[in-house]
């Protein structure tokens, strides 16, 4: 083995197939606005993509507040899908999007299959860089393919949860974009390498995981459910272990590269997933604490690596198994 | 701007089962803080409780780069907000999302509900007085409440106030909306005469304090054709536009529901775009 001093340069580009980012550090749909809010305390460029709220064909409401409970560690939401639609995002934020020194990852929600083959095929043609602004960043970088998400009566987490139609949308979009698509899964399943296994085979190229754990929160004083949806989705450092199991089973069944997520809050906590078998991690809740925890996580994860004599950042991916 | 703000006094004010507190941060959230806005305080380095807290900037102070903050304690998050000491530093994003509209002429009226009086602190002192005539209503549970949170200082500053409180242990008994009715009746009396209304001195009007007062008091200035600004109160996770979960919901031009960010569009709206009770 080589040796290094402590001074060496590691390697942060980080491959999943054919999406290649500068780093490992994401932020999490829904968690991270349109890249705009948070520009001002963590810089999009010295991220490896952010990912944007969830899209769906036609604007939404999304649902009555309260829309967040706290728990111990932990964050309810139900926001249920709140976004400007398909048009309005492609007109009004993707031109800013594609301005970002950063790979976009455009993430989708549907109800149908037909909404998602929709999406797909519609942000297909901004997938590309339309002028020289725009080639620095190349438009949109990846689909995720939300069929996960656990605040919308219908759809939604019905696709994440039976194994065919998760296939099924996976399929819808890939047969409509050349865009990488990453699939992401519900963890509210009760075997999550089986719905790996059933994406895999709908042709995704990535899979990011966890989304968020359908939770519920009751208020002792008024004797009712805290969210007007009464059901939410758990999120923050209280789910880790959850995620880091999930992470890990799913690097056992199939060989695509993963994004792992759920409770991200320091880099030692990235350092977990990706022992665990993720290629990149993705922050979510934990902007909200601190919005500077990418850029913080990406400087341990350096360092841990340095201080390791790992000259790739990728080299510590899956070392926890075997 | 995410700071890191120097804690000059944290302490109760007034009668300790109101559970008051008085803080005072020095740093840089003094140099662009405007009424209306908020600091996003983070009350312990661990995960639990997780989220920031949102509080009102109550009072701004630049040359001394200090902003005053009450608040109540409320549960876990202010009870250790409560502990913190003098010199300690606290993360503190901020100043966060959009504030008053300060007039600049005319008479400017100030209806604040329970602990919704401590934003309009600040704004009390942001007006050019007297070019500009200020009057509060201010409503609240009792009198030790009314105490604790600052009678003596409005007394101090010398701003004519009517209150209310629901016991009748100080000023009228009843709601806060009584009395700013009945003043405004009073007002619209005494200009019966005046056929030019470019002759009477313009009205507006401001208010923070529970969504049933802000809706009664939306009500009344409507019909008065008054001018209202409203603070808002909502849940709020990441206090910057990114989450959503901090929503109200207004009315746009064309007659559509729409949300917008208590956080970032707010916490302070046009009283007249607001939907209250939407359902949805
Ligand atoms: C823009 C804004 C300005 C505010 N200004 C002040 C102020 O100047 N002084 C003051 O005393 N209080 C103010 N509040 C309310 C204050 O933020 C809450 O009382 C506080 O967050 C309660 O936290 P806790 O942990 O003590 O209580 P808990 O009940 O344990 O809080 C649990 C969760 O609910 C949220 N929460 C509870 N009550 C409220 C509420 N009324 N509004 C919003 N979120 C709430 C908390 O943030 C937390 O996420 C303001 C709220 C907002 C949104
Ligand atoms: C407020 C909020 C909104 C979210 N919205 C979306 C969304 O639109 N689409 C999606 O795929 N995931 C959404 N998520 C899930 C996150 O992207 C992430 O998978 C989850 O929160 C776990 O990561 P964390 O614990 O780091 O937050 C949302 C999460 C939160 C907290
Ligand atoms: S608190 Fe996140 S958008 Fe307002």
């Amino acid at each position: 083995m080589q040796e290094y001093s402590n001074g060496h340069q590691v390697d942060l580009t980080t491959r999943l197939g054919t999406l290649v980012l500068r780093n490992p550090v994401i932020t999490a749909s829904g968690t991270y606005g349109f890249g705009e809010e948070y520009a001002a305390y963590c810089s999009p460029s010295s991220l490896g993509a952010i990912t944007v709220k969830g899209i769906t064909p036609l604007p939404r409401l999304g649902n009555p507040v309260p829309r967040l409970a706290e728990t111990p560690a932990g964050l309810l939401n139900s926001v249920g899908l709140e976004n400007p639609g398909l048009e309005e995002f492609i007109n009004s934020y993707l031109p800013k999007l594609a301005q970002l020194d950063t790979a976009v990852i455009v993430n989708i929600s549907g109800f149908s299959l037909e909404d998602y083959s929709l999406m797909a095929s519609a942000l297909e043609e901004h997938s590309r860089p339309k002028n020289r602004d725009q080639a620095r960043s190349g438009g949109i970088a990846a689909l995720e393919v939300n069929i996960s998400c656990p605040n919308i009566k219908h759809g939604g987490m019905a696709f994440g949860t039976n194994p065919k139609s998760a296939e099924a949308v996976v399929q819808a979009v890939k047969r409509n974009t050349t865009l990488p698509v990453i699939a992401k899964l519900s963890p509210n399943v009760t075997d999550i390498a089986e719905m790996a296994k059933a994406v895999s085979s709908g042709g995704a190229d990535i899979i990011s995981l966890i989304n968020t754990l359908l939770g519920m929160s009751i208020d002792i004083r008024t004797q009712k459910p805290v969210l007007a949806n009464k059901m939410g989705g758990l999120s923050g450092p209280a789910i880790r272990p959850v995620a880091v199991r999930m992470v890990y089973q799913v690097y056992e069944a199939v060989e695509l590269p993963l994004i792992g997520m759920g409770g991200i809050a320091t880099w030692e906590d990235a350092v977990e997933f990706m022992l665990a078998g993720a290629s990149a991690v993705s922050i979510g809740t934990a902007n909200f604490v601190n919005p500077m925890a990418p850029l913080e996580i990406l400087k341990g994860l350096e360092d841990y690596c340095r201080q390791r004599g790992y000259h790739s950042v990728q080299e510590i991916v899956g070392l926890a198994h075997g | 701007m995410y700071l890191n703000e120097k804690v000059v006094e944290n302490r109760l004010v007034g009668h300790p089962g109101q559970a008051i507190y008085k803080m005072v941060l020095k740093g840089q959230a003094a140099q662009t803080a405007q009424p209306g806005q908020f600091v996003h305080i983070r009350v312990a380095e661990s995960f639990d409780p997780l989220l920031r807290r949102p509080l009102s900037i109550a009072g701004i102070n630049r040359e001394r780069e200090e902003i005053t903050i009450y608040y109540r304690v409320a549960g876990k998050g202010t009870r250790l907000l409560s502990q913190i000491r003098a010199n300690e530093y606290l993360s503190v994003l901020g100043p966060l999302g959009t504030g008053f509209t300060i007039p600049r002429d005319g008479e400017f009226l100030l209806i604040a509900g329970g602990i919704g009086v401590f934003p309009i602190y600040s704004l009390m002192e942001a007006v050019a007085q007297p070019q500009v005539k200020i009057k509060l209503f201010w409503g609240g549970e009792n009198k030790e409440f009314l105490e604790s949170a600052g009678l003596k200082h409005l007394q101090d500053l010398g701003i004519d106030y009517e209150i209310t409180t629901l016991d009748g242990s100080l000023g009228q008994q009843g709601l806060v909306t009584d009395p700013f009715r009945k003043y405004l009746a009073e007002v619209s009396n005494s200009f019966a005469g005046v056929k030019d209304k470019t002759k009477t001195p313009p009205l507006w009007a401001a208010a923070c304090g529970p969504p049933g007062m802000l809706k009664a008091v939306t009500e009344i200035c409507l019909e008065n054709g008054i001018p209202l600004e409203v603070s808002l109160e909502e849940r709020m996770a990441c206090g910057v536009g990114a989450c959503l979960g901090c929503v109200c919901t207004v009315r746009d031009a064309a007659g559509n529901l729409r949300r917008k960010r208590a956080c970032k569009d707010g916490p302070v709206f046009e009283a007249k775009e607001v939907v209250w009770d939407a359902g949805v």
